[in-house]
C-alpha cells in the first residue's frame, strides 16, 4: 500500500489536493482538518483504502464502516447548520418586524409593514397578499389593502427594483406607505371590492378559517369543495394560503397570500413561519385601529370640552342676562307704571281743561315732563339690552324692509322719501335681529336735527368678503364730522325727550357684536352710515 | 258699542285705561287680576281684550295663552313696562303689542286698528 498519498502527508501543496478551494489554503498545513473536510470525500483517499481491500486487510471493512458513518453524521450536521442558518434569519427578520410592527400605531403603516413582509424575498417571499380586515359594525369582512404584481412584466419590474435598493424591511415598508400604498389598493380595487364576505356566512371558507384559528393551505382552489368558485376565480391562482389575524380571540381580519407569478409551492415550512408572524400583525393592526379610535373619541372628548366650555360661559352670560332682566324689568314697573299713571292723569285734565284755565300751564308742565322721563327710560331700558347680544343668521334685506315698514309713517308725516336697493344673493348675517332694528331705526329716526331741503334716505345692501355691507345715506342732516362723532358719545348729549342716546347706542350695540360701524358726516351731502355686517360665525370672537 | 276688557294688577292704570278709553266711545270693563278676568269673561261677550304682560304674582302671557285656547274669536292686545317681550315668541300669539306710556294714542291706534280688522272680518 502506497502510504505516500495527499492524506497521509503533514504538509501538501495547492496542486496535490484537487478539493482545496481558494481560501482554504489554511487546510494545506493541517492534515486533520484536512483529513476530515475533504479526504473523506476524495476519490484518491478512498482509492487507498480500496487497496486495503484488495490487499485483504481486515481492518479495511471496519473502516469503511467508520467512513459511512462519518459522512452520514457529516451531512446531518450541514443540514442541521442549514436549518439553524435559516431559523436565525426567520428570527432576525421577526425581530425586526416585531420592531417595527411594535413602534407604529398607525394602522396603513401596520398594514404597509405586514403585506411588505409577506411579499419581500427577505420575508416570506409570497408573490400577492391580500389583507382583509373585519368591519364589526357592518358584521363583515372586507378587502382593505393588497400588494404585489398583477403579472409577470411587472413582477419583474417591481423585483429587479427591490434588488437594486436593497432596503431592510422597515425602509420597504416606509417606501410602500408614502409612495404605493394608494395605487396598489387601486390597482387592487377590482379583487379587494369583492372580497367581501358577511361574518355570520359561517359556511365560507374565509369565516371557517377565522374560526379556526389556523393558518389553511388550499389546493386546487377550483375544484375545492369548500371554495366558493368566485373566490378561485377572483384571485385566478389554484393554491393559496389564508391566515387568521386573531388578537386575544377576536376577529381582526385576514391575509391571503399566494404566488401568482412564480408558482412557487407553499411549504409546510411556510406555514409555520406565517403563523408564527400572524400573531403580532393582529396585535398590531389591532392596536392602530384601537389607536385610530382613540383618536375619533379623543376628538370627540376635545370637542365636548370645548361644546361644554362654551355652554359654560353661555351660561354664565345667561345669568348675566337674566340678572340684568329682572333688574331691568324692575326698574320698569317701578318707573314706568307710576310715570305713566301721572302722565296719563295730566294729559286727560289737559283735554278737558279750557285753554283759559290757568293751571293748564302747569299741567302741561306736567305732561312735558313726564314725556322726557319715558324717553331717558327707553333708552336706559334700551342701552342694559345691548349689553347681551343674542346673535343669530338673518336676511338682512328682510330686515330693512320690516324697519322701513315700520318707520314709514313716522318718516313719511316729516316727508321723508327712503329708497332700499336689496342686494342680490344676498348672504345672511350672523347678527342680534333686535339690535340691528334698533340701530338702522335710529339711523333713520335720530337726534341729530334736520337742516336740508333735500329729505331722502338710501339704503342698499351688497355682499362684501366675508360681510354684508349696509349703507345708509341721509342726505337731510348736514352737520360736520365733529358734530357727529359728537352725537356717537354716551350721554354726551341730553334731548328733549331723552338722553340723546340714540345713535351712541347705535355704535355701542354693534361694537358689542363686533360689527364695523362708520359714520362720516359732509355739511353739503348730509350722513352716510356704514355698517358691515359678518356672514360668518368667526368673523366674531 | 265695543266692550273691551281690561286686565292689569293697578288700580289706578285700570282707572287712567277706563277713563281714557271710554271717551273714545267704548265699554270698559277691568279686572285686577287673571281669576277676575276669567270670571268676568264667563257668559259675558267682549270684543277686545287689553291685558297688562306682568301682572302680580302670574302672568299675563299664562292668561294670554288661555285666552286665545278657550276665546280665541276675541282678539287681545299685550301691554308692557318694556319692549323686549315683544320678542318673546309666546307674546307673538297676541294680536297686538303697546309699550306702555302716559301717551295713550298707540294703545288706541292699535285697538281700533285691530276692531275694524275683526269688523271687516266679520262682515266677509
Amino acid at each position: 500500500m502506497n502510504l505516500d498519498c495527499c492524506w497521509s502527508r503533514e504538509v501538501i501543496e495547492q496542486a496535490d489536493c484537487p478539493n482545496i478551494q481558494g481560501g482554504e489554503e489554511d487546510l494545506l498545513a493541517s492534515k486533520q482538518q484536512r483529513n476530515l473536510e475533504k479526504c473523506a470525500d476524495c476519490s484518491l483517499f478512498h482509492r487507498s483504502l480500496q487497496q486495503l481491500y484488495t490487499e485483504s486487510n481486515p481492518l479495511a471493512p471496519i473502516f469503511s464502516g467508520f467512513l459511512d458513518e462519518f459522512r452520514r453524521q457529516k451531512s446531518q450536521i450541514q443540514s442541521l447548520v442549514s436549518f439553524l442558518d435559516n431559523k436565525t434569519l426567520e428570527i432576525r427578520f421577526l425581530h425586526e418586524l416585531g420592531y417595527v410592527l411594535q413602534s407604529s400605531v398607525d394602522l396603513d403603516e401596520v398594514l404597509s409593514v405586514a403585506l411588505t413582509a409577506i411579499t419581500a424575498g427577505k420575508g416570506f417571499g409570497m408573490n400577492r397578499a391580500f389583507l382583509l380586515l373585519c368591519d364589526r359594525d357592518e358584521g363583515l369582512l372586507k378587502g382593505y389593502l393588497a400588494l404585489g404584481p398583477r403579472n409577470m412584466e411587472e413582477a419583474g419590474h417591481v423585483w429587479n427594483e427591490i434588488v437594486r435598493n436593497d432596503m431592510d424591511l422597515q425602509a420597504m415598508a416606509q417606501n410602500f406607505r408614502l409612495n404605493k400604498l394608494s395605487s396598489e389598493r387601486a390597482k387592487f380595487h377590482d379583487i379587494l371590492e369583492k372580497l367581501t364576505i358577511s361574518l355570520d356566512d359561517k359556511e365560507h371558507i374565509l369565516i371557517k378559517t377565522l374560526e379556526g384559528k389556523r393558518p389553511v393551505k388550499v389546493e386546487q382552489a377550483f375544484q375545492h369543495p369548500n371554495v366558493p368558485s368566485e373566490l378561485a376565480t377572483l384571485l385566478g391562482v389554484d393554491t393559496f394560503l389564508l391566515m387568521p389575524l386573531i388578537s386575544r380571540s377576536r376577529w381582526v381580519g385576514m391575509i391571503i397570500a399566494d404566488n401568482f407569478i412564480t408558482h412557487r409551492a407553499i411549504t409546510d415550512e411556510d406555514m409555520h413561519s406565517l403563523e408564527t408572524f400572524g400573531f403580532p400583525v393582529a396585535f398590531a393592526v389591532e392596536r392602530a385601529a384601537l389607536y385610530d379610535k382613540l383618536q375619533v373619541e379623543l376628538s370627540r372628548v376635545t370637542e365636548a370640552g370645548k361644546k361644554l366650555k362654551e355652554q359654560q360661559e353661555l351660561i354664565v352670560r345667561m345669568e348675566n342676562m337674566a340678572l340684568v332682566g329682572r333688574i331691568t324689568s324692575s326698574i320698569a314697573h317701578s318707573v314706568r307704571n307710576p310715570l305713566m299713571v301721572i302722565g296719563g292723569f295730566a294729559r286727560s285734565m289737559l283735554k278737558n281743561s279750557p285753554e283759559s284755565d290757568p293751571k293748564r300751564t302747569f299741567i302741561e308742565s306736567i305732561v312735558a315732563e313726564t314725556r322726557q322721563l319715558e324717553g331717558v327710560l327707553d333708552e336706559i331700558l334700551n342701552y342694559s339690552d345691548s349689553l347681551y347680544p343674542t346673535r343669530d343668521f338673518w336676511d338682512v334685506n328682510q330686515l330693512v324692509k320690516t324697519v322701513l315698514r315700520d318707520t314709514g309713517e313716522a318718516l313719511s308725516l316729516l316727508g321723508y322719501v327712503t329708497d332700499f336697493e336689496p342686494g342680490d344673493d344676498i348672504k345672511s348675517v350672523y347678527i342680534d335681529f333686535k339690535q340691528l332694528s334698533y340701530c338702522i331705526r335710529s339711523v333713520l329716526q335720530n337726534d341729530i336735527a334736520i337742516s336740508g331741503d333735500d329729505r331722502s334716505i338710501s339704503i342698499s345692501a351688497r355682499n362684501g368678503d366675508g360681510c354684508v355691507l349696509l349703507a345708509i345715506e341721509d342726505r337731510s342732516r348736514h352737520i360736520t364730522q365733529a358734530q357727529l362723532d359728537h352725537f356717537l358719545v354716551p350721554f354726551s348729549e341730553t334731548r328733549d325727550l331723552g338722553t340723546g342716546l340714540a345713535l351712541a347706542l347705535c355704535k355701542t350695540m354693534l361694537e358689542k357684536q363686533e360689527v364695523p360701524f362708520t359714520a362720516t358726516a359732509d355739511e353739503q351731502a348730509g350722513i352716510c352710515y356704514t355698517i358691515l355686517l359678518p356672514t360668518r360665525k368667526e368673523e366674531q370672537s | 258699542m265695543s266692550r273691551l276688557l281690561v286686565v292689569d294688577d293697578e288700580a289706578n292704570i285700570r282707572l287712567l285705561y277706563a277713563e281714557e278709553l271710554k271717551d273714545e266711545g267704548y265699554e270698559v270693563v277691568t279686572a285686577a287680576t287673571s281669576a277676575e278676568a276669567v270670571e268676568k269673561l264667563q257668559g259675558a261677550v267682549f270684543d277686545l281684550a287689553v291685558l297688562d304682560i306682568k301682572l302680580k304674582n302670574e302672568s299675563g302671557i299664562e292668561l294670554l295663552q288661555k285666552l286665545v285656547k278657550e276665546r280665541h274669536e276675541m282678539p287681545v292686545i299685550l301691554c308692557s313696562a318694556f319692549s323686549c317681550y315683544k320678542d318673546d315668541f309666546s307674546a307673538w300669539l297676541a294680536d297686538g303689542y303697546v309699550v306702555k306710556s302716559s301717551d295713550l294714542s298707540d294703545l288706541k291706534q292699535e285697538i281700533a286698528r285691530i276692531l275694524a280688522k275683526k269688523a271687516a272680518k266679520v262682515s266677509k
